[in-house]
């Protein structure tokens, strides 16, 4: 028989995985816009803004489920990494709409040493925040877990860039910009795998670092 | 090694057998709660403590309950001594018919204890103990039984505490209580840690939650977890506790 919170639960969750979508697309857009030179700084603010505009509906129904059931162990986890996800995902459109920003303000990128780190860091970071919402959907620790090869590739062509910029004698307006947006999807790997050790957490109890 | 150490607890009621091998440590100076479904053995298990099962005809226990490293079945036990060791509150409150200052100068007086200024002090103290004091000092003399329902039952627990006990046995102490006088009585478990070991039953998992140190989980007679309250309510190992503290069974 369905208990009473599962019903909470359920909706809190599918809340959750439309938030992770939108962040996803909103990710996904800027990062492509910006590799490939296209204004879209527009639709990404609205998909970002609209991100955010779910992080207040989707605490109050946690806090409402918290105050009506009073969950305990799994359900309990559950809701408190879901707090933390709707934060990471909060991040996601953030970032997005940051990197929209840069584009709007310093251009893109055009040198060809730069642009192959950030095509292949892009790659992987847009497939890691696909895998944490598909994580999410099933509560699957294996994907969750395996976030964190991806984080450790991420990682490494953030420092290959940095090393690349240091070595190269010209640092122009796109080499700014394209700094900051590589620091951002590094941030956004970060979040991902935040989200991947929440999934384990609320399936196992365990906390592991995925970092 | 904790204050009371049980070994390989067994109690049968004739042919039931209600407690299955149950060992445990309960640490002194801190809340424990038994939870479980009805029928799991949470009563017979703390009336185990104070050998109040004794009282029924066809109880055999075999095992050992030692307090403070000696074993309360031991034959050489005097079993009048054990019980003003360890205190008991009932699930209702059941106050003698007599005054406020009589329920709680009983105990003492039952021990022997005849020196009216003495008996005075203990019975202030209790009280206060209690956080009963403030509410009663003006009407000692009056029958306890014009109390509050929660009045009561910390006058029972005032009762408890005046023979200086080590251990107080708490078997559902608010399940007949409205939530304000819970909250009260589950201030004072709290409280009353800082002194004495405090052992209780509950149906609430959420008294449990709010007012323990330590959490046990028995079912169908068996230990099945115990630990400290936050990881047995956050991150419990055993599925059946899982399933009995998310409401899947019960």
């Amino acid at each position: 028989m369905k208990r009473l919170i599962d019903s909470g639960l359920e909706q809190v969750s599918s809340m959750l995985i439309r938030m992770g979508e939108l962040a996803q697309e909103a990710v996904s857009l800027s990062v492509i816009s910006y590799i490939e030179n296209s204004k879209n700084h527009i639709q990404v603010n609205e998909i970002s803004a609209n991100v955010s505009s779910m992080v207040d509906p989707i605490e109050d129904t946690i806090f409402e489920i918290m105050v009506r059931f009073q969950p305990v162990a799994s359900d309990l986890r559950i809701l408190k990494s879901y707090i933390k996800i709707c934060y990471d995902f909060e991040r996601f459109g953030r970032y997005a709409f940051d990197i929209a920003q840069i584009y709007e303000k310093l251009g893109g990128i055009k040198e060809p040493a730069f642009k192959q780190i950030l095509d292949e860091m892009s790659e992987n970071t847009i497939k890691m925040v696909k895998a944490s919402i598909n994580a999410l959907k099933c509560h699957d620790v294996e994907q969750a877990r395996n976030l964190t090869g991806s984080e450790e590739k991420v990682d490494k062509l953030y420092s290959k860039y940095l090393d690349t910029l240091i070595s190269s004698k010209i640092t122009k307006l796109s080499t700014i910009s394209s700094l900051l947006v590589v620091r951002y999807l590094e941030r956004i790997a970060d979040h991902a795998s935040y989200i991947g050790e929440s999934i384990i957490y609320l399936s196992t109890g365990e906390r592991s670092k995925l970092r | 090694m904790g204050k009371i150490d049980v070994k390989n607890l067994n109690i049968w009621f004739t042919d039931n057998h209600v407690i299955k091998d149950v060992s445990l440590e309960l640490e002194s100076n801190s809340v424990t709660a038994f939870m479980g479904p009805s029928g799991c053995g949470k009563t017979t298990f703390l009336r185990a403590i104070n050998r109040l099962n004794d009282l029924i005809v066809g109880s055999k226990t075999t095992g050992e309950i030692r307090i403070d490293g000696q074993d309360i079945y031991d034959k050489d036990v005097e079993v009048f001594e054990l019980r003003r060791r360890v205190g008991m509150v009932f699930q209702k409150p059941n106050p003698f018919p007599k005054s406020i200052f009589d329920n709680v100068a009983f105990g003492p007086q039952l021990h022997g204890l005849d020196e009216k200024e003495d008996i005075k002090t203990i019975v202030e103290k209790s009280l206060r103990e209690a956080a009963l004091w403030e509410e009663v000092k003006d009407r000692l003399e009056k029958s306890a039984l014009d109390l509050s329902g929660g009045q009561q039952q910390r006058l029972c627990i005032a009762r408890a505490l005046a023979v200086n006990p080590d251990v107080i046995l708490m078997d559902e102490p608010c399940s007949a209580l409205d939530p304000i006088a819970t909250a009260k009585i589950e201030s004072l478990m709290r409280k009353l840690a800082d002194k004495y070991t405090v052992v209780i039953v509950t149906h609430n998992m959420q008294q449990a939650a709010r007012a323990s140190d330590y959490t046990v989980f028995l079912y169908l007679g068996k230990l099945i977890e115990s630990g400290t309250t936050k990881s047995v309510f956050e991150n419990p190992t055993n599925e059946l506790t899982e399933k009995y503290i998310t409401g899947e069974f019960g």
